[in-house]
């Protein structure tokens, strides 16, 4: 044992609606700094449930979130999302404002630093998103959704969380601009330091690009551990309706011939290939 | 099999917009097909669904060249309404399509402004339901349910209407992998049983590619490719250029070609792919595994 503790600890999560639906019930996990997170799991799996309860906005019915040493239950929704910041599946649900540069200083407004402050922030989030000086005056209904969704994310940025949520952070965008996205955010990860936890159902994307996923089903997680071991359980990834990426199946249909069960990518297919083709089948 | 949709010369360009949105498009769409349309964002899919359906130039302004026939009839032959009921769109955001407070109210919607008996409309109303997996949202008001059983919603609304041409615009963008199969699988049902004209404008390509008879691609507001779906693929180079991203097994077989160990057509499905693995190893490998020459280096 050490004496290390997680930024994030869940014991024994159950959160029901105001209408009685349990939506997670003995959830138990912890999240470290710097982690990359998947989410998956059935429409209806409690996803989405479990980020609103990581980042306060909704607090547990019983059990316990702990973040950065505070209790989810005791602490101001100010000081939780300045921790854990939450984008919206839909960016629509989360701009109100109507230009881009307000939209982005209302949380630190919000928390009520001063306005030298939140011009700092403001400038510093636009540029790590990349969202041009243009835009600033701009209503963010008339950007593509790539771009409101930038927005989006450097309106939490703004507040500084350590992790940042992105609820279906490819939906609707186009394979360049999936990619593009996906490789911002591991900028993020990587360059900046924060955690980040997508939700998602693009299991290539989940392939491609985190290092854990945490698999859940009916409000309880169902596997949690490294990618490629999670995808190497079709059987707890069918409980959930989730299949895993093509290639990964491939891989799982030819494994007779040598083929690994936690291939994720086409590179890893192809490097495997490389070593088990048959030897008088060379390039011709 | 006879042309349902017709589109020769056509040109449109959106009102304060600098280029058109589909320059040049020539596309014949004969009765019963099913249509694979993709292409990056910004390409003109979405316009050229409203194109088919008549909401282009109805309900939007612009400037249109050529002509658009649906069963030999020019869209803006259609007494207002009329076109509606032949050719269906499922809006890529459901929640554009909805104007009801119930689950229920959604779908009978339609189908009362078809002037369809009640008879008729509640056998409909349970046969949509069944085929979406919606009867227990019945009365839930459209805005509390999830993403996902909204687009549901929205196909099953559609659906109701029975009409003879159905237009996806990403109808599974929001749906968990087995949703999205059984999104798939409803199509493939109405498509054998009532050989309704299904036209889906998709992303995600691992689903689409099993039922589409046909693809088209759409790149930069023109019509850049349109093949019968296997030969389609044949050009995956154009495709991978254009941004397009084909299913995995297709990628892998298409890195194989690349390094000269595949000569054949890409395979379209990942049982195919399974089957053409199997051969390349079985082929030489099996001949120079024999038993005679013991174990295997």
């Amino acid at each position: 044992m050490t004496d290390y503790t997680p930024f994030i600890k869940v014991q024994e999560l159950t959160y029901c609606y105001p209408d009685g639906t349990k939506a997670l019930e003995g959830i138990n996990m912890s999240i470290s700094e710097g982690e990359f997170i998947a989410f998956i799991g059935q429409n209806g799996s409690g996803k989405t449930t479990l980020s609103k309860c990581l980042n306060g906005l909704f607090k547990p019915t019983s059990g316990d979130v702990i973040v950065d040493g505070l209790n989810s239950k005791t602490t101001s929704i100010v000081q939780m999302v300045r921790r854990v910041g939450y984008v919206f599946q839909n960016p629509d649900h989360q701009l109100f404002n109507s230009n881009c540069w307000d939209e982005i200083a209302y949380g630190p407004r919000n928390i009520l630093l001063p306005e030298d402050e939140v011009k700092i922030r403001v400038e510093e989030s636009a540029s790590v998103v990349g969202l041009p000086e243009m835009y600033f005056e701009e209503h963010p209904f008339f950007l593509t959704k790539g771009l409101r969704q930038r927005v989006a994310i450097a309106s939490i940025l703004a507040l500084k969380p350590k992790v940042i949520i992105v609820d279906e952070p490819t939906t609707g965008q186009d394979v360049r601009q999936s990619l593009e996205i996906m490789d911002f955010l591991m900028d993020l990860n990587i360059k900046l330091g924060h955690t980040i936890i997508i939700i998602t159902h693009d299991m290539p994307i989940v392939a491609q690009y985190a290092k854990r996923v945490l698999v859940m089903g009916l409000g309880k997680i169902l596997s949690d551990g490294p990618t490629a071991e999670v995808f190497s359980q079709p059987g707890v990834l069918a409980m959930t309706f989730i299949e895993p990426p093509q290639i990964t199946q491939l891989a799982q249909r030819v494994q007779f011939l040598g083929f690994s069960l936690g291939t994720l990518t086409v590179d890893e297919m192809v490097q495997q290939f490389e070593r088990l083709k048959p030897m008088d089948h060379q390039p011709q | 099999m006879s042309a349902i949709i017709e589109i020769e010369n056509y040109s449109w360009r959106y009102l304060y917009t600098k280029d058109p949105s589909l320059n040049n498009i020539h596309l014949t769409v004969e009765e019963g097909e099913f249509i694979g349309i993709i292409g990056p964002n910004g390409s003109g899919k979405t316009t050229l669904a409203y194109s088919m359906n008549g909401l282009i130039p109805g309900q939007y302004h612009g400037i249109k060249q050529g002509t658009v026939k649906v069963l030999g009839k020019e869209v803006e032959e259609y007494p207002r309404g009329a076109l509606q009921h032949l050719v269906g769109v499922v809006f890529s955001d459901p929640e554009m399509q909805f104007t009801a407070m119930t689950v229920e109210d959604e779908l009978v919607f339609g189908m009362e402004n078809l002037g369809l008996s009640i008879p008729e409309i509640k056998e409909r109303l349970e046969w949509v339901l069944e085929l979406t997996n919606l009867t227990h949202l019945l009365y839930k008001p459209p805005y509390e349910i999830s993403g996902g059983q909204k687009q549901r919603v929205a196909l099953a609304a559609v659906l109701a209407m029975m009409p003879k041409i159905m237009i996806l615009d990403e109808p599974t963008s929001m749906l968990d992998p087995v949703s999205r199969i059984r999104i798939f699988n409803v199509l493939q049902k109405i498509k054998q049983e009532q050989h309704n004209t299904i036209i889906v404008i998709e992303h995600n390509l691992e689903n689409l590619i099993p039922l589409a008879d046909r693809m088209i691609l759409l790149s930069n507001s023109e019509l850049l490719l349109e093949d019968e779906t296997r030969s389609f693929f044949q050009h995956i180079d154009l495709l991978l250029e254009k941004g397009i991203q084909p299913p995995g097994a297709m990628r892998f077989f298409h890195r194989l070609q690349q390094a000269g160990y595949y000569h054949g057509n890409l395979p379209l499905t990942v049982e195919e792919a399974a089957e053409k693995l199997t051969e390349i190893f079985n082929s030489t490998g099996a001949a120079r595994w024999s038993p005679e020459q013991g174990v295997r280096p």
